[in-house]
């Protein structure tokens, strides 16, 4: 490599260190499971209209630019059916943790070609680049036990790439929308045309309002132009901002019922999810009720498996090394 | 408590590999934005409600319907056909060259229903919703865009 010298290199070392901030291995595991098994409810309950498209006869199917490049098959009842298959097959072994790398990589790809067979029939959506990019990146860690609290910069590039994947979708989203609405984009009646389009009972009243619409044109724009703010807010702020993201949606949910479900479990990317432990609170409610029953009375319970991890409250501990 | 806590540190390739990724992926991305379209995926721009609607222009609503063989109007879904009401709008240019295209809906409605009596007639019908002043006056007009029949 040509040496790169002085402030350029400085630049580029604190870029990398920033995107490679280490966290604890604790929280890339809890992500892990969320994202794998998100996969599998996606694929069995949330998008069942992707896996529909193996009954609709292959002259609707226009491949997406990846899709005629690589080049993927039509879709055929097969086609869609083995991709679902080992699509399922691959995302419980991965929710696990277990060959993070293989089970991980296999998601990734067959969840891609899930997303070509998906939007190849003349619509895309735009509420999952953020779940990609963490398919993609969470295959680049190796094992990640639940909570072990040493930090990994491994773990932390897969987490910030998927941070800033969820935040691109906002800040970016600005842009489309001047290269397509122009600044008029503000004073439109775009969501007067959604709520007439996908309106519930709740957001008839609203028509009446159009100025609290364009009220709420500007408010958007500016949430979206804003949204990057969320790396540089101190950690209380940086949690507030992100209840900030999750309450647009819940708003956006209720008003014209779209929910952007796949960008809210990348979202999760920003939370301390080493924190939520509902198998070792599981077992600990156990061991209390076998307590409470009396069988074992004053005798400590250990729970076994996972050590429990630092809460607010709790003290500092040491994961034991695998 | 976390300057305790040991790290497991990235070798200065794993550093720069991710380094270099992350660029690549940002200026794929950033092109997709300003210059890209969706078929561009995953790299396409976040075009969603992206475009700029006339306060005073008509709202359109389009449906894909069919006849039974029994006379029944029957109202094709993603639920009975697997086609999204947004994917007949993204190929309505192709229904409207080619009507017998639609075709695909009822083989599509048979395979998924084989129960059902067999579609008559499969029609593509916008509804175009009067709007004056950002506000719906209540008055539509349809018009039908495509119509096969067997």
């Amino acid at each position: 490599m040509a040496a790169v010298t002085g402030r350029p290199r400085r630049f580029a070392s604190a870029v990398t260190r920033w995107l490679t901030e280490p966290v604890p291995l604790g929280r890339l595991a809890a992500f892990r499971t969320l994202v794998y098994l998100f996969v599998i409810a996606d694929v069995v309950v949330f998008t069942p209209w992707a896996r529909a498209h193996a009954d609709v006869p292959g002259e609707l199917y226009r491949p997406l630019l990846i899709g005629r490049l690589l080049p993927l098959p039509t879709p055929t009842p097969t086609v869609v059916w083995s991709v679902f298959a080992a699509l399922l097959v691959s995302a419980a072994v991965a929710a696990t943790g277990r060959l993070p790398r293989l089970a991980g990589t296999a998601v990734a790809l067959l969840y891609l070609e899930w997303m070509i067979i998906a939007f190849s029939y003349g619509k895309v959506d735009h509420d999952r680049f953020g779940l990609l990019v963490a398919l993609a990146v969470l295959a680049t860690v190796g094992r990640a036990r639940h909570g072990d609290s040493t930090r990994s910069e491994a773990a932390g590039w897969a987490l910030r790439a998927t941070q800033l994947a969820v935040v691109a979708t906002y800040f970016l989203a600005a842009f489309a929308k001047l290269r397509w609405g122009g600044l008029e984009w503000l004073t439109s009646a775009t969501l007067t045309w959604a709520i007439i389009r996908r309106g519930t009972f709740l957001t008839e009243p609203l028509l009446q309002a159009p100025w609290l619409l364009i009220a709420a044109q500007f408010g958007i724009v500016a949430f979206e132009l804003l949204s990057p703010l969320v790396f540089v807010l101190r950690q209380r702020w940086r949690y507030a901002a992100v209840g900030l993201f999750y309450s647009f949606h819940l708003v956006s949910f209720v008003t014209i019922t779209i929910s952007f479900l796949p960008h809210l479990v990348a979202m999760t990317s920003f939370l301390p999810l080493e924190r939520v432990r509902p198998v070792v609170w599981a077992r600990r409610l156990a061991s209390r009720r076998e307590r409470a029953g009396g069988g074992a009375a004053g005798h400590p319970v250990t729970v076994t498996g996972d050590p429990p991890v630092g809460g607010p409250g709790e003290s500092p501990h040491r994961a034991s090394p695998q | 408590m976390s300057t305790e806590t040991p790290v497991t540190p990235l070798t200065t390739r794993g550093r720069l590999i991710r380094l270099v990724v992350t660029v690549v992926a940002v200026g794929l991305l950033l092109a997709g934005t300003f210059w890209g379209e969706d078929d561009h995926f995953p790299f396409g721009p976040f075009k969603m409600y992206a475009s700029a609607v006339d306060p005073d222009a008509p709202t359109i609503d389009t449906r894909l319907e069919a006849t039974d063989a029994a006379g029944a109007t029957v109202l094709l879904t993603e639920r009975n056909t697997g086609i999204r009401r947004a994917e007949v709008e993204g190929q309505i240019d192709r229904f409207r060259a080619e009507p017998e295209l639609l075709q695909v809906a009822a083989d599509a409605y048979a395979r998924r229903n084989p129960d059902a009596p067999p579609l008559a007639e499969v029609r593509i019908v916008i509804r175009w919703h009067e709007v004056r002043d950002f506000t719906p006056t209540g008055e539509w007009e349809e018009e039908v865009v495509a119509t096969w029949r067997p």
